[in-house]
């Protein structure tokens, strides 16, 4: 062990070693080098071991269907036909302009009506203040509800709507499902954040639409900003709704164009990474350059709660 | 804040989420209660049949309950596994390691790829002739396996590839609340000598507690939701063998349009994920000292 008692004086204080940065590792210099190697080491091997799998999908995606079956790992077939097959054959604009479109309004829609509802919830005064928690428990214990519950009722609700097969047999059900994270998250905020700003301005004379304009909405942006990736990627990812609710293929959403590759491109393959390249490099794309606030978003329940 | 409080305010900031969120969440979980009471067949008079829908589910339904096992074992593997390497993870990507924030990243993408493309990743990954894993373990002189398709150990690589998918997301809580561990404890024990491994092992571990449940809990949850991971790499078959209890449910009440034994099912997962929930909320107040 090194000699640490030197460093500390007869109050316990701890003083800081001679010349030395406060950042060197106070074991054996050489021992804990060698294990910041091997630290290091293991580190890189965990993280190709967990980027292997979609290495190997864009591997596949250049090699002709024959060498997939045969002996994908020669380089000197790579072939880039697979593409031009996939993009021939894979409606990407359609798909894409589809999801987009829903989760446009469904997020959009879903975060205006959880900042009213949240605002309503924390800020205005209720009459009955009972009343009031008791709504906002109302609206929380929808977390507890998997989606999975809610399937088949909303494809009756659609049915008897109307609007079953339409953009807005999924859109009215992820407004839905987006209220309570969001009402969650916001009025988690609300409740912290102190209320004195908005009181000044409304003695200023500020209605409640400036008030939440000019005031509420621009110190919220950071929390807005996570509900929002939140939404967007559960749109985008999601299955079980769609694979029911929509059943025309001109309103299909990537997420269900993806779960009919198989029948669609059969042994194709190639194509069918090809495609399903196509599908995970924008996604990942986007997630490097907003990878902070991706992380954030999707982890946000957990660590604030 | 009681000048803005009229009461028709509060009731238009209120309508439309609460009617969002009450027709589509709470009247569907009633309705599918009442269904699951039901021999509603799609069409005409449905007529209340008690708890006949459950019994039968119990007692004559062999996949039922091979759902359910298959749940337990995606859940006892793939969460089994995950708590702890998620947090040897964390720990190892927390030193000082050239390129830790771009490995941090890389090791959180998996769980923003679409379920469904995870799903057919894997395909590659796990399919008995033309699978990746297969290959390697015959390149390497070992004989391959069914891994999907077979009559057994699909839910296990159904909960390899459910580690694979979160592995990064748990690492990441775990990281978060290791930055908010204070520094002072874990340096004075290392300068009362303790080793690396006992600081983790009766400092970090025991002060980060909360953070192991808050894991565990979400974790769970998730396990709970896998569906398309089946219907890609199965589709629940051979003859039923591989469902997860939600995939099972999807079967019975889109495929065999059988609604009442269908949301009977819906109706299980519902409960078994409020206890998990109620549970979650329960730690959270503990931990917030509400």
């Amino acid at each position: 062990m090194t000699t640490i008692s030197g460093f500390e004086n007869g109050l316990g204080r701890q003083v800081a070693p001679p010349r030395r940065s406060p950042l060197t590792p106070r074991t054996r210099p050489g021992r804990a080098r060698r294990s910041l190697w091997a630290a290091g080491i293991a580190a890189y091997i965990v993280i190709f071991l967990i980027v292997l799998p979609l290495l190997w999908i864009v591997l596949l995606s250049f090699q002709p269907s024959d060498r997939i079956l045969g002996n994908p790992w020669s380089l000197n077939t790579l072939t880039i036909d697979n593409y031009t097959r996939a993009i021939k054959q894979l409606p990407l604009v359609r798909m894409y302009a589809n999801t987009i479109l829903i989760a446009l309004v469904s997020v959009t829609v879903g975060a205006v009506v959880s900042f009213m509802a949240s605002f309503a919830l924390t800020r205005m005064v209720f009459r009955r203040p009972r009343l009031q928690s008791a709504l906002r428990v109302y609206v929380l214990a929808g977390l507890a509800v998997p989606v999975y519950v809610l399937l088949f009722p909303v494809y009756r609700i659609d049915l008897t709507l109307g609007v079953f097969g339409t953009y807005l047999s999924v859109i009215l059900p992820y407004i839905a499902v987006s209220i309570p994270f969001n009402t969650l998250l916001l009025t988690g905020f609300l409740r912290e954040f102190p209320a004195e700003l908005e009181e000044a301005a409304i003695i200023d004379g500020a209605g409640l639409w400036r008030l939440c304009r000019a005031i509420v909405l621009p110190v919220m942006r950071p929390v807005i900003a996570t509900i929002l990736i939140f939404n967007v990627v559960y749109v985008f990812n999601e299955f079980p709704f769609v694979s029911i609710l929509i059943n025309n293929p001109q309103l299909a959403t990537v997420s269900l164009a993806v779960s009919r590759f198989q029948g669609q491109y059969s042994v194709d393959y190639g194509g069918m990474m090809a495609a399903a390249t196509l599908v995970l490099v924008p996604q990942l794309a986007i997630y490097a350059m907003l990878q902070r606030q991706v992380i954030a978003g999707l982890t946000a329940g957990a660590v604030k709660g | 804040m009681t000048w803005i409080s009229a009461r028709w305010k509060i009731c238009l900031l209120l309508f439309p989420g609460l009617v969002f969120f009450t027709g589509f969440i709470v009247w569907p979980v009633l309705y599918a209660a009442w269904v699951s009471l039901t021999d509603f067949a799609g069409f005409g008079q449905a007529h209340f049949v008690g708890l006949h829908n459950y019994l039968m589910l119990f007692t004559t339904d062999p996949f039922f309950w091979r759902a359910v096992v298959n749940t337990f074992i995606i859940l006892v593997v793939g969460v089994g596994i995950l708590v702890p390497a998620s947090f040897a993870l964390a720990l190892l990507l927390r030193q000082r390691i050239a390129g830790a924030g771009a490995l941090r990243a890389l090791a959180f993408g998996p769980a923003i790829v679409a379920p469904i493309l995870v799903g057919l990743i894997w395909v590659f990954i796990l399919d008995p002739r033309i699978g990746l894993l297969n290959r390697v373990l015959e390149a390497v002189g070992l004989p391959g396996a069914q891994w999907i398709g077979g009559n057994t150990l699909t839910p296990y690589a159904i909960a390899l590839v459910f580690i694979w998918s979160s592995i990064g997301f748990a690492m990441t809580i775990f990281y978060a609340g290791l930055q908010l561990q204070p520094h002072d404890v874990t340096e004075a024990s290392q300068i009362d000598g303790a080793t690396a491994w006992q600081r983790i092992r009766y400092i970090t571990i025991p002060m980060m507690r909360e953070t192991f449940a808050i894991v565990t809990i979400l974790l769970v949850t998730n396990v709970m939701k896998i569906f398309e991971l089946v219907y890609m790499l199965t589709g629940g078959g051979p003859v039923h063998r591989s469902e997860t209890l939600v995939s099972y449910m999807y079967f019975v009440t889109f495929t065999n349009q059988k609604y009442g034994p269908g949301m009977a099912i819906a109706i299980i997962v519902f409960l078994l994920g409020a206890v998990i929930s109620g549970g979650y909320l329960t730690l959270m107040r503990r931990g917030r000292g509400e």
